[in-house]
Order: C-alpha cells, then structure tokens, then sequence
C-alpha cells in the first residue's frame, strides 16, 4: 500500500463501566505513541450520537484512514462503528475494534493497574491489525421472499397467520399429525371465557386453506444449507398412511382392534391405533400410529373412499427459504416415578391432566373424577421441576404456572364450591395483568395457601389415602395435609431433541436447553444466525399470549428480512492469491460447503478458485493452504501474525 | 410485491416505540414517531445496568435511538405532540403539534456553549431533581435529536423579558425567541401507542415517608445515584450527608398490590430492586442490603438464577414481609424500620442508613386518543389471546408498559407484534 | 527482580469462545488479566504456524479454542483444528515446549465458568514453570 497509514484511536469510558478500572488518559497517552496514530482520544459513551460524531468529524479533519475504538465487545457494537466510519467517509471495513470492556475492566476489577496494562496492549493489537486492513464491500444476494416455520404451536401459527397476511409465502411444519401444539389441550383461560382449543381455532382460521401457506404435519427437517436469504432446507415427511381423501367418517377407527393410552389426554383415556389427535385437530384427516399398528387391514377394508395406504413411505422435499423461525415449544416437565410420588398413585396428577379432566370434551366431560371419585380436598404442588437447587431438575422459573393453578383453583371453587383447595407454594408470581387480582380473588374464595422452602414431601399409606407434609414458613411449624388429590404444577422444559434442530441450523442455547436470543433484552426473537428466528416457549417459559406475541414479533422480524430485494453479508470470505497457489487441491478438500473448486487459468495451471455464494468464511482452507495463496479477507495470515506480535513486548 | 404503504404513526419513544419504528422502518413502512419530551430513550435511558445480563442501559439503547435518527423511513416529531385523532382502521386523520423549542432544529450543532452560559439554573428532571440544569437544555448528553431546548417557564427572557445570553453565544444563531408551534396533519393507516408510565406518587404510601425523611429514596432514583452520569457521578451517598450508607433496605410493592392505591403488580420491580442490591454491593463491598418483599416475582429468562445470585454471591438478605412504617432518627437521619416478623408475628425494628422504595407504576396515554380502559386502569383489549396488542379501536395498538407493567425484553416483543399488525395495516392486507 | 507473569494468547473462534469471554465479562467473573484474544470466525482459521509464532514472539502460553465438536458455526472445522493441534502438540514437544503451555479446549457460548477455569489452571501451572526457555527457529 503506498498511501500513508493514518490511524485514529478512541477509548470509551463507557460511564464508569471501562473508566472505573482503566486509566483511560494512560491508554490513549499510549495510543498516541503507537506507529501512524495521528490522533487518540477518550469520551464517555463512544457509541452514542456524539461519540460517533468525533469519529466522523476526525476521520475528515486528520484525513485519517484507520480508525480503532477501545470499547466494548464488537458483538455489541462493531455494526454501529463501522457504520460511523463509513458515515465519515471511510471503508468501513477499515474500523477495527479492541474490546477493553468484557475482556478487560470487567474480569478484572480488583487489579486497575494490571488491567490498564492490559487495555494497552488490546489496543496496540487492534493498532497493528488496523493498519493491515483492506477496503472491503459487503456481498449482496437476491433475498428469496419466502419463509419457514418450524413448529405449528400458537407461536408458530401467529406468525404464519401474520407473514401470510402481507403476502409472504410460509411453509408451516410440525413434526406431530396436527397442528395446535399444546396450548390447544389447555381448558378455560383467564380472563376471557375461551379455552385452549379456542386460541387454536382463532388461529387455525387464518391458517387453514390460506394459499399462502403450506403445512406439513408428520415433517422433520433433515438439513440446512445455504444462509441469510437463501436457505436450501431438506425436509423429511413421515407417512400418515392416510391421505386427503379421508372424510373423518371415523369407520377405521371402530373397526381398529388397537387400543393404546391417547397421549391428548395424557394416558387419561384411549384411542385405537388409527385416530384424529382430537376433535378439531388439524389437518383434518385420520392418521395411523405405526407403532402400535398391528397392519391386520381392518380399517382398509371399511374406509368408503379408499384413503388408506398402508405402504406408504417417508419422502423427502427440499425447499428455498429466505429465513426461518423455530417455533419448537417445549414440553411440560415429567417428573419421574416416585417423586412427589408421581406414578405411585393415580391421585397424584400433573397440572395438565387436571386441565384435561376439567375440559368439558375431555375424557371425564369436564368432570373432576379420579379413580371414580369426587375428590373433596385437593392440594396443589407448585414449582414442580422448576427452581429447583438440585440437578436433577431446573433451576428457573417456569413463569406461567402460578397463575395457571390460581385460575384452575377458581375453575374448582365455582364447579365444586364445597371442595377443599390447598396450594402449596414458594412464590405466588402473577406478574401478568389481572393476574394478582384473581390472586386476590383466590384469597377471597378461601382457597387456602402454605408456603414451603423445601419440597414438600406426598405421603401415601398402605390403605392409599394421600397427605402432604410441609414445613410451613409462615407459621414456622411442620403440617401435614391430609388430601384426596395431589396436583403437581408442573414447569416447562426445553422440547425432546431440540438439540438436533439447534445443531442443524447452527444456533446455540443457554445451560438449560432453551434456544438462544440473539440478545435477551433487545433481540429477543433473533438469533446470532442471521435469518433464523425464536418464536414462543422455545426460547423459555412463556404463556399463551406471550407466546403469541413473540410469534408475531418473530413474524415481523423476518419481514423486515424478507421485504427487501437484496441483503448484504460480510465480505469476510476466503481469496486465492492466483500467482503462488499451486493448485494442490489441499482447500478444496477442506471447505464444507463445497465452495472451492479448480480452475484451469493457462494451459495445464490449475489454480483454486472459491465462489463467493457459498463461501461462508470459516477460514479452514486458509488455515491448510501450505503456500500461503489461500487467505481470508479480514484475517489474513499478516493480519493476524500482527496481532499476535503485537501482544508481546512491554507496554 | 407490489403494494404502495400508508405511512404508521407510532406515540411515544421509549423502548418500546423505538422498537416498533424500527421494525416497521426495516419493513420498508414510512414512520413517524412522536415523542412528548425533547429526546427520544424514555425511562430506560435513565437506567444504570438492567437486569439479569446488568448490560449497562445507555450502551444497548443508544445505537437504537441512532438507528432511529438515522434510518430513511423513520420521520421523528420530538418536543410534539398528538392533539387530534379522526378517522378509523386504515385511514386515521390525526394533528400533532410541535412544540417551539426556540432553536431551530436545523441550525443547533448541540455544541452545549449555551447552556453552560445560561443563568437560570433548574432541578433537572432527568435526574429527578437531584441535580439542576439550565434552562436552555438537552436533557441527557446521548440525545436524540441532540437540539437544545429553551424551558420557557424558566428562561429570565420568556420571563422578564431580559438576558438572552444563549442568542449571543450560539455560534450557529440558532437561537429563535420567536418560534411558534407548528401543526401538522398526517393520514396514518395505524397507530402505535408506546407512551409508558410513570412513577405513582410515593407520597400516597405516607407511613414511609417520602419527600419528609432526606435518607427515603425511591427506585429511579436510587438508579440515577447509581449512574456515572447521575447527580453523584455513580457514588452512592445520603441527600443528608453525602456519606455512604452502611446498610441499605429496599421496600417491595410501594404503591402496588395495595388496594387502597393501586391493586396490580409492577412485574419489573422485585427484579429491579435485586439488580440495586447487587450494584450497590458492587459500587460498596461492605454495604449490607436487605429486601423486604412479599413474593418476589423472578420470573423471566434468567431472573431467578440472578436472585440466586444475589443471595448466595452477593450476601443480600432478603425479609419476607410489608414494613408497617419508617421514622426517621432527628440527628442521624438514619431510618428505622417497623416490621412485623412473619416468622413470629412479633413487631420489630431495625435501621438503615438509606431506604428504597420499589414504588409502583401507572400508565400515561394521550388524550386525543380517548382509548377505553379496563377495571385495571390499563387499556382494554379487544382479544388480548388471538391479537394480544389490539385496543378497543380497530388500527390502534398498544405496547410497553403503557400496555401492561412489564420489563425490558417483553416490551421489545410486543413492539414486533404490533409492528406486523400496524404494517399489514399499512400494506393493505393481501389474502 | 519482577514477578513473572505468564503472557497467554487465546485463539478463539467468533461464536463460541469469543462469546463465552464476552459472557464471562458481562457476569462480572474474574480471572487473571494475562490472557490476550486474537478472535477467528472459526477455530479452524488457526493454523498452526499461528502458535509457532506466538511461542517465537515471547508467549509464555497459547490456548485454541472453538466450540464443541458437532457445535461448529461451519459444521466441521473444529474437527480440522483437533486433527491439526494434536499433530502441533507432538510438535511442540519435540521443540521442548512443556504440554501445560498449550491447550485446545472446546468452550460454548455459554460455558464463561470453563474458561475461567481453564484460565486459573493454566496461570498456575505456567507461573510455576516459569518463563519459556527454549528459542524456537529465528529465536524471540
Ligand atoms: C401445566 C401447564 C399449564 C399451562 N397453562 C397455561 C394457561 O393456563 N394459560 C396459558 O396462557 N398458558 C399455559 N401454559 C403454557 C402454554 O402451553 C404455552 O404458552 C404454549 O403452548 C406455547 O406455545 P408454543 O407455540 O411456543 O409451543 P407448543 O405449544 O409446544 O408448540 C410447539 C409445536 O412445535 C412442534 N415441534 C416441536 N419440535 C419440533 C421439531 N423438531 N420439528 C417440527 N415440529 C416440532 C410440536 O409438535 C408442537 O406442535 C401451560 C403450560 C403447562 C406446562
Ligand atoms: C427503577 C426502575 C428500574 C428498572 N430496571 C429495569 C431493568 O433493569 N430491566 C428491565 O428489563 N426493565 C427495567 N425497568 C422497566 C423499564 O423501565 C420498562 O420496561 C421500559 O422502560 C418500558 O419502556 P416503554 O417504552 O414502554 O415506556 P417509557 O420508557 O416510559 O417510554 C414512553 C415514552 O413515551 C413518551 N410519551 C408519553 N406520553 C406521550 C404522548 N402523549 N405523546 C408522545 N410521547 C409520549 C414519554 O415521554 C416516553 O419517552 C425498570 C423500571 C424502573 C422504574
Ligand atoms: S391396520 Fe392398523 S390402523 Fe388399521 S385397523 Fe388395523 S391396527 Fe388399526
Ligand atoms: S473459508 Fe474456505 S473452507 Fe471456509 S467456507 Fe469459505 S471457501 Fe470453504
Ligand atoms: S442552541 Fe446554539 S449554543 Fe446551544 S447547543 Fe445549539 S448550537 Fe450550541
Ligand atoms: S414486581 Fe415485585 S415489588 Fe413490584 S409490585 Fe410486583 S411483587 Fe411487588
Ligand atoms: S465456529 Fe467455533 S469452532 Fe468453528
């Protein structure tokens, strides 16, 4: 490069954030001596207005043609600097960050001087990396307007109802025969006399028969390649074994000698081994459970119209998508045989079978009948599986499950006015709106509450009856509840396999299991995947409504996506330097996107060549080129060898 | 696709309307965003850290209300606001009023040489009073736009007709004494209502009280002592003395969950008092905090491993219970707590160097909007499960806290959620 | 004479380690202030001859570290790095470079307590070895 290197260096005070450890006057005194710094400076908040200001004013008046902020972590704040350089007239991709914020003052508060030192020397790498930068331009890639959705809970169908609704094309799938998900098995919702299955039916009137969207039931998906705006996913659709011609006559199912635990219910009553999920499941055709089908053909013979195929195989579709929103849910927490003394007797049940019993198109008519009887004293369990202090369950909040009870408790009170109700708590956290007044309302209708710190213990005696002992915090005194019913309020957790869909589209998640938000509070239905979206209880716990609005929002952040013609991505790919590379064919090999190929440039010179659609910039061939000629724009082998050089030495 | 949008309004620019421009601007919907104050940010400007990832608040908002000023399809009406509403879904008839600044927008560099000549010095209200700004201001140094501002009520020359020392020293001449509000009519096919809250007077919860004892705090305030851009400069130190306290009490559910002042929960105040407790253990190792609370309500992604943390690695301690009243100590100005233990029902006492209340919040809406409310003082919705951000007025949505009490991430939804209906609004629906 | 403390370079991919740092900063954890991050997009950018030169240069330690296997960002580049760092440790060795000054370590996004472990192991063991005493090619 002939042109004189003019480098600018910035330090941020981040408040106290980074001045409260950092000399930051010692930094930029540093800075200044740094070779081609012409200028360094430090202000309070280098991102805000006025601190991007500088910038821009400097880059002009020291005709400065590097720029390094000293600041946070550029996961933060790199988009925001670039776009400040360039605003003052710069390539953008000649900014370069040194992160003395999460690196430095913030792991190191106790030792000032140290770290001081310490955000010298960050600076003098970022320098050295500076003044080896090159002009860039971002790629830019026609976006393909269509989206894909994985999970047909309320989450997902809110937001296929809403991209649909401004004319985007949404494939819909769930790997389960219906959509619905779980809220559609809940019964009487707060606040409004709809139920679960109500919410669904809202939905699924946008949804069903919209030429805008495609939904696959019995679908997985198997890959995805491809990235922002131009995704090429693979999908695999089970077989139903039966098709679209069914016309829920129901002549299979009377026919079916299969009678197996309906999971709908949660075992609570059965269906054969050809069944529709429920009453308004969705798509609305039968379906065959395989692994309880004894394949004896009864229901081929009677079904009028010929719909079912016994022989039906898994086919596999690819589509092309411009972004993604996963929309996977969750599942409600099982706990495991004996605890709270689960499974060891049918008295105990789990919130959710409680809400199945209390459905009047449930498997009891919505009557509360356990064993064949009207229990008349009733205990509620709170926080099973959730703030756990131990390992064997989870640690968080499952948010929703406090005002669930409360309202199954009243849903009780009404129907049964004589019932005893008693909830067993640590927290009673109705957050939502209206929620502490049906609290209160609770506390009105005499349902009773105790307050536990340690999981209270179920007792059951040889004759079967049922108690709940509990050392009671408020009283400070141990007390047993004698009960004929125990319900467990059971948390939500991170759904069966979700790793698999995680691990497939490449996005990460938290300890738990739960899907990762781009950033918790300002980007919560993104990832760090650009185009790929978190909708609903996937994410964490949510209720129906928080459900529904993140669903909605993830809609509209894959709009603000799929609206536009083109999008740009870093132009951080990988280059041949055609004059030393050998054409060893090593890189080729390496890339697992199958971007490099040979091309032949003269006679019998074979020399690598990378496509820029593909490349993602992982960096691996450049890492395996033995000459050299393979390198990565942004990380060249100097750029980084400088780096590292810089580390070194005192400061 | 080939639609031609009608351009949204969106009421308010905190973070929840800051959102909601900015989802619809990236849709490629014309904005306009109307903010009452002279600076977009609302109230998470005035954060320190938040809670549970304690990112520091002015770092994450920032780059948003740049993006804002920035962004080609957002139109942002500052120092306005909206005094007329006709029309229906699709096609609202609606006057803002822009208020004078007396500078023009245009000419001000936000340089500050006014207001650090300006002579009339006032309680600035971003700090809540506990330091003074001049009368001609921007409010914070981030803001957006960064314009200054003459507070007529305060400045000597609206007043006495004498000083104007701000026109001779604007290097820009922008000073214009002479401005007059503006009116200006939009056709808006949607309207966003992101007008937030405010503080419920804490006065109203008189047995601990507020505004008589200088060592009584309440929550934003203890937020603004805690910032490096607040009146101590980040030190926390007692109004009476300047001195750190020694142990400081944090009182949950002033003015919420009390059905004499207000019956809702605040959602975000358990939390916001945990995050003070661990942040003044931060700025004070030695300080010993309490929280006396009656449930808390940790209840989203990550919030109730940062109460854990707050127990276990911060030593805060944490009472179960609603002190029935504060007195103050005359020569010490030290507060005395009663309680009742609710362990053993007995009446006890302690004292603190300073006290917090985690006062309660009520929403504020625009008038010309005459949005019909619920029991709960909150705006109704129309269907809060099928179409959780829809008011009573069809092509009117609302999200924030002025829809319900709630924290930072879950008002950051709800913007997207209303961002799509208002857009599909605006995009004319496609079937 | 001055207290020897170890300088240490990380080589850390963009999506896991370099986000574990991060996580580590914003949960306020501490660990000793010697350890310098040169950030890759992928742990598989790293080439060996990075390492050698860090050792060259004066490092007193290098840590490569990307996300778990099956975790990659580019679905397998980790696996390239295992294959080249262990070849790199035989390497190592021959040079005289004791095995504690290097470590490829697999840390998530979400695993900010794994490094700060493996940082506080490191440090300690290096202050006892003390300073690098074998010159590699071209000396430091
Ligand atoms: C005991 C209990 C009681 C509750 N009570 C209430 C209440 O009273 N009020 C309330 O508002 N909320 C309640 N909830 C919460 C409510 O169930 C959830 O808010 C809601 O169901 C979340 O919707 P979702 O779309 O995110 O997930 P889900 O309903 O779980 O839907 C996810 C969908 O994704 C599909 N899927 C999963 N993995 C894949 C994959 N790999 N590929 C394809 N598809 C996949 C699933 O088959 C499912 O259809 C309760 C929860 C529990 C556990
Ligand atoms: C002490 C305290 C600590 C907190 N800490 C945290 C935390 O750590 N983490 C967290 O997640 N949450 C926290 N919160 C909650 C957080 O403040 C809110 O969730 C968030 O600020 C809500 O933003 P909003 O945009 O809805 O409202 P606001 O911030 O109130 O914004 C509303 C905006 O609308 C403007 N406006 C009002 N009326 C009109 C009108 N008629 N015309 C035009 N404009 C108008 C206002 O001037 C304002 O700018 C805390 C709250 C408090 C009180
Ligand atoms: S073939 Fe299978 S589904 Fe059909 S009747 Fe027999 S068992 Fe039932
Ligand atoms: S950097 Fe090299 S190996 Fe990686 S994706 Fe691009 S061409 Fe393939
Ligand atoms: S009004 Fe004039 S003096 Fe005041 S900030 Fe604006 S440009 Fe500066
Ligand atoms: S969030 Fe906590 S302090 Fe605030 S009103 Fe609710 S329970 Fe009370
Ligand atoms: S992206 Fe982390 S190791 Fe490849």
């Amino acid at each position: 490069m002939s042109e004189e290197l003019r480098i600018g260096v910035y330090v941020c005070h981040c408040g106290t954030n980074i001045a409260g450890v950092v000399n930051v006057k010692d930094v930029v005194e540093y800075a200044k001596t740094l070779p081609n710094v012409v200028v360094a400076k430090e202000y309070v908040f280098m991102c805000s207005a006025p601190g991007q200001q500088i910038i821009k004013e400097d880059i002009k008046n020291f005709k400065l043609n590097r720029v390094v902020v000293a600041a946070c972590s550029p996961s933060l704040h790199e988009p925001t600097f670039r776009t400040a350089t360039a605003e003052g007239g710069l390539n953008p991709y000649l900014f370069e960050m040194a992160n003395i914020r999460e690196h430095c003052s913030w792991v190191h508060p106790d030792e000032k001087e140290v770290a001081t030192t310490k955000a010298k020397l960050l600076v003098k790498m970022a320098v050295a990396k500076a003044s080896l930068l090159e002009p860039l331009s971002e790629i830019k890639f026609k976006v393909n307007n269509t989206a894909l959705i994985i999970g047909g809970g309320v989450s997902g169908l809110a937001a296929a109802r809403d991209l649909a609704a401004r004319g985007i094309k949404t494939y819909l799938i769930d790997r389960s025969p219906t959509l619905g998900g779980r809220a559609a098995r809940l019964g009487k919702l707060t606040y409004t006399e709809m139920k679960g299955i109500d919410v669904f039916k809202g939905l699924i009137r946008d949804v069903a028969g919209n030429r805008l969207i495609d939904v696959y039931t019995n679908t997985e998906l198997v890959s995805v390649d491809g990235s922002v705006g131009n995704f090429k996913v693979k999908l695999v659709k089970n077989p139903r074994y039966v098709d679209a011609k069914c016309n829920l006559c129901g002549e299979c199912a009377k026919v079916c000698p299969v009678e197996v635990p309906d999971e709908f219910e949660f075992g609570m009553s059965k269906r054969k081994a050809i069944y529709l999920p429920f009453k308004d499941a969705y798509p609305r055709i039968y379906v065959i459970d395989m692994k309880s089908c004894t394949r004896c053909l009864e229901c081929v013979k009677v079904c009028p119209v010929g719909a079912i195929n016994l022989n039906e195989k898994p086919s596999e579709l690819t589509i092309n998508v411009g972004g993604i929103i996963v929309a996977a849910g969750y599942d409600p927490y099982e706990p495991k045989t004996g605890e709270y003394g689960y499974k060891l007797s049918n008295k105990v049940i789990t919130l959710f079978q409680l809400e199945r019993l209390l459905d009047s198109e449930g498997p009891t008519k919505g009557e509360l009948i356990v064993n064949g009887v009207k229990p008349k004293n009733i205990v509620f369990v709170m926080c099973v599986g959730s703030l756990s202090t131990t390992p064997d369950a989870y640690p968080y909040c499952s948010r929703m499950c406090c005002s669930s009870t409360i309202k199954n408790a009243l849903v009780l009170r009404e129907k049964y006015p004589d019932t005893n109700i008693y909830i067993a708590y640590k927290d009673v956290r109705t957050y939502g709106r209206g929620d502490e007044q049906l609290y209160m309302k609770a506390g009105e209708n005499f349902v009773r509450f105790a307050k536990f710190k340690d999981a209270p213990k179920i007792n059951i005696d040889q004759k079967g009856n049922l108690s709940v002992t509990l050392f009671e915090e408020t009283l400070q005194e141990e007390i047993t509840i004698p009960t004929d019913l125990v319900v467990l309020v059971v948390g939500m957790t991170p759904p069966r396999d979700i790793d698999k869909v995680r691990t497939t589209i490449k996005i990460g998640c938290g300890p738990e299991g739960f899907l990762r938000e781009a950033h918790l509070k300002l980007r919560p239905v993104e990832t760090a995947t650009d185009g790929v979206y978190l909708a609903g209880a996937v994410t964490g716990p949510k209720n129906i409504i928080e459900s529904i609005a993140s669903g909605s929002a993830a809609a509209s952040r894959t709009l603000a996506l799929l609206s536009k013609e083109e999008v740009a991505v870093e132009p951080l790919i990988a280059v041949v330097n055609e004059d030393i590379c050998s054409g060893c064919a090593i890189c080729v090999a390496m890339c697992p996107y199958g971007a490099i190929s040979l091309k032949i440039i003269d006679k019998n010179i074979r020399v690598a060549k990378v496509d820029s659609a593909l490349c993602k910039g992982c960096g691996t061939c450049a890492a395996a080129c033995p000459s050299g000629a393979m390198q990565q724009y942004g990380f060249k082998d100097a750029q980084i060898k400088a780096q590292v050089i810089a580390a070194m030495g005192e400061v | 696709m080939s639609y031609l949008p009608k351009p949204v309004l969106v009421i308010g620019g905190g973070i929840a309307g800051i959102q909601a421009a900015l989802d619809l601007a990236d849709q490629g919907i014309q904005v306009y965003l109307v903010e009452k104050t002279p600076s977009i940010g609302g109230k998470m400007m005035q954060l320190d850290k938040t809670f549970p990832t304690l990112d520091c608040s002015a770092c994450i908002l920032t780059p948003k209300m740049v993006a804002v000023a920035r962004h080609p399809n957002i139109k942002l009406l500052t120092y306005s606001e909206v005094i007329e509403v006709t029309g229906s879904a699709g096609n609202f008839n609606v006057k803002i009023l822009k208020k004078p600044r007396y500078v023009d927008e245009e000419k001000c560099i936000g340089c500050g040489i006014c207001f650090n000549k300006c002579p009339s010095k006032v309680p600035d209200e971003f700090n809540l009073g506990m330091s003074q700004r001049r009368a001609i201001y921007v409010p914070f140094p981030q803001a957006v736009p960064l314009k200054a501002t003459i507070d007529k009520e305060h400045c000597i020359y609206f007043t006495k007709q004498r000083c104007r020392v701000c026109e001779k020293v604007c290097p820009t001449k922008a000073i214009n004494y002479e401005q007059k509000p503006e009116t200006i009519e939009l056709n808006v096919a949607s309207i966003v209502v992101a007008t937030g809250y405010q503080l419920i007077d804490p006065t109203l919860a008189a047995q601990y009280g507020y505004g008589k004892y200088q060592n009584v705090y309440i929550s934003l305030e203890f937020e603004r002592l805690l910032s490096s851009t607040g009146p101590t400069g980040g030190e926390i130190v007692r109004r009476s003395d300047n001195k750190h306290p020694k142990n400081i009490a944090f009182i949950q559910c002033v003015c919420s969950r009390d059905v004499k002042i207000n019956p809702n929960c605040s959602a975000f105040c358990c939390m916001a008092s945990v995050k003070h407790s661990i942040l003044a253990k931060e700025h004070l190792p030695n300080v010993d905090c309490t929280i006396f609370y009656m449930d808390l309500r940790a209840f989203g992604k990550g919030y109730q491993e940062f109460y854990n943390r707050a127990m276990r690695e911060f030593g805060v301690k944490f009472m179960r219970g609603k002190p029935a009243k504060i007195e103050e100590e005359p020569e010490t100005k030290n507060l005395i707590i009663t309680y009742e233990d609710t362990f053993t029902g007995l009446k006890k006492t302690m004292t603190f160097d300073m006290v917090v209340l985690a006062v309660g919040v009520k929403p504020i809406y625009p008038e010309a909007l005459k949005l019909p409310l619920s029991e709960d003082g909150y705006v109704q919705l129309k269907n809060q499960y099928l179409d959780p951000v829809l008011t009573m007025i069809d092509g009117v949505y609302t999200v924030g806290v002025a829809a319900g009490a709630k924290d930072i991430p879950d008002s950051v939804v709800q913007s997207g959620n209303a961002a799509i209906k208002a857009s599909i609004l605006a995009g004319g629906a496609q079937k | 004479m001055k207290e020897f403390r170890p300088r240490i370079v990380v080589f850390a991919c963009n999506w896991c380690t370099y986000a574990a740092l991060d996580l580590a900063g914003t949960s306020r954890m501490k660990y000793p202030t010697n350890f310098l991050v040169v950030k890759e997009m992928c742990s598989g950018r790293v080439d060996p001859q990075y390492v050698l030169e860090a050792f060259r240069r004066g490092a007193d330690g290098v840590i490569v570290a990307g996300c778990h296997p099956g975790d990659c960002h580019y679905i397998e580049g980790n696996y390239k790095t295992l294959r080249r760092m262990t070849l790199l440790k035989k390497l190592l060795e021959e040079f005289g470079i004791e095995k504690e000054r290097f470590r490829l370590e697999w840390i998530s996004a979400s695993e900010a307590d794994r490094f700060v472990e493996v940082a506080n192991e490191m440090y300690e063991k290096i202050k006892n070895l003390g300073p690098l005493k074998i010159e590699i090619e071209g000396g430091r």
